[in-house]
């Protein structure tokens, strides 16, 4: 019984000076990583890379559990849920008339001002394989990293809307931060009069304007989209809507829902800074040919 | 206070401690990846309880010895660096929890259930106000703290099935140990 009378004491001595060291090295490591170092940008990104495959692999169920109810949900609404498609399909089909006709309008305007068309967006997609994790932060992790061409300040949507952009990346798994972080700030403009504001995060449900015009008339179901200022998201991509909270403050609920994000893309996007002149679309080019002819003769 | 092993020089004791020593340090690992694992899907929620916490909480009333600082600020420090906020966070809120919780373990040790839980649910408070309150000074404002306050209710509600998982977890390792 000797060896443990000492013992005792000198381990509990020794538990409060590792408490104490521990203590001083965390508040230390607190203020140290504000300054947002070399170092630990760098282990953040091996522990996520060594993370992620093991996130993958522990979400795949939790995807399938969240079908499988999904699927149970849809078998017991069927015949409603056939019967709205339908009265939907009609009222879409009208809708599509309508476009056809619209689009090929502005293809002809847009021809007439020789208007310099954006590239077409390319996109790399994969899905998510992480919660956020913590109380203060809403980020996910896209098992797509640089290998994939992701790299920082890329938009990333799902099927419904923006759901927010690439923060950080590794070999194969990058960091989204969704619009409802705090350190989120997105350009984005309300629709129809085109009231140009930021979409801030503040850690709630609903992001908002901020540095709106005084004067400027947004409601409650307006529309937001991205403005594509700053040349890092493209213009136009569905934000949400405009809400009302019980406090008067104008929010905006988001298309894409922060508890259902499964497959993502990730947009990569090119600021159109060096864009060539384009030849007129073929459109005019037959008018043109045409009116050459005539003038020849 | 849990009765210490008497030191025990054969080398299968030895292994058995080994064992005692790393289990609840790779359980609050363990704890800190399935906080990402997006449960919360299932039910179209992003909510996600303090998985390391819990594990924090019950190893440090029930054997701090084998619970020391250093898995603690560890464990703390893995969350940070996986969940992409600040850096030393949850390390420095995770450690000073522990702090408290230690000196207090004499309340609830030998106490019911009810006690134990409620003791988590003060410590989950102490540890989400904490969190908030250095949250609010890195920001310069104060955060919301509906997020923390529903991230802390689901933790403290989930806790019973945990305590229960680390119990068994705790007996099948100490027989074998």
């Amino acid at each position: 019984m000797e060896p443990n009378r000492t013992a005792l004491p000198f381990r509990e001595f020794s538990h409060r000076i590792s408490l104490i060291f521990m203590l001083t090295l965390a508040a230390a490591l607190l203020l140290l990583g504000r300054a947002e170092t070399y170092v630990f940008d760098r282990a953040r990104q091996v522990v996520t890379d060594l993370a992620a495959p093991l996130l993958e692999v522990a979400s795949r169920p939790v995807a399938a559990t969240r079908r499988l109810i999904e699927r149970t949900d849809e078998y017991a609404y069927v015949f409603d849920e056939n019967e709205r498609l339908r009265a939907e399909n009609a009222r879409l089909l009208a809708w599509k008339e309508e476009a056809l006709k619209l689009q090929a309008k502005v293809a002809r305007y847009e021809a007439l001002l020789n208007v310099q068309v954006d590239p077409s967006i390319e996109y790399v997609s994969g899905r998510v394989v992480s919660d956020s994790g913590g109380p203060f932060i809403d980020t996910v992790l896209v098992n797509v990293g640089r290998e994939q061409g992701v790299r920082s300040g890329l938009a990333v949507i799902d099927s419904d809307g923006l759901v927010g952009r690439i923060v950080a990346t590794g070999p194969k798994a990058s960091r989204v931060l969704l619009l409802t972080d705090l350190n989120s700030r997105i350009p984005v403009v309300v629709e129809p009069a085109q009231y140009k504001a930021i979409l801030a995060g503040d850690n709630t449900e609903w992001p908002t304007l901020e540095y709106l015009a005084t004067q400027s008339a947004v409601s409650a179901g307006d529309r937001v989209v991205t403005s594509g200022d700053g040349g890092l998201i493209p213009a136009g991509i569905p934000v949400g809507l405009v809400i009302q909270t019980s406090d008067g403050e104008l929010r905006v609920q988001t298309f894409s829902d922060r508890g259902r994000l499964d497959f993502v893309r990730v947009l990569q996007y090119e600021f159109p800074s060096q864009v060539r002149r384009q030849d007129p679309p073929e459109l005019l080019r037959g008018d043109a040919d045409s009116e050459s002819v005539e003038a020849a003769e | 206070m849990a009765k210490l092993e008497p030191y025990s020089p054969t080398p299968a004791a030895r292994a058995g401690r080994v064992v005692l020593t790393v289990m609840p340090f790779v359980i609050g690992i363990i704890c800190v990846l399935l906080s990402f694992v997006p449960f919360g899907r299932i039910f179209g929620s992003a909510l996600v309880p303090a998985f390391p916490l819990m594990a924090i909480y019950y190893w440090a009333i029930v054997r701090p010895e084998m619970f020391p600082p250093l898995a603690v600020f560890t464990v703390g420090v893995l969350f940070d660096l996986l969940s992409g906020g600040e850096i030393g966070l949850w390390g420095f809120v995770y450690v000073v929890t522990y702090a408290v919780i230690v000196p207090q373990r004499v309340i609830v040790v030998n106490a019911p259930f009810s006690a134990f839980w409620i003791g988590f649910a003060l410590a989950a408070a102490f540890a989400g106000a904490l969190a908030w309150i250095v949250v609010s000074i890195i920001h310069g404002m104060l955060v919301p703290p509906a997020s923390v306050i529903k991230h802390m209710a689901v933790t403290v509600a989930v806790f019973p099935l945990f305590v229960m998982l680390f119990g068994r977890i705790e007996r099948r390792v100490l027989q074998r140990g």
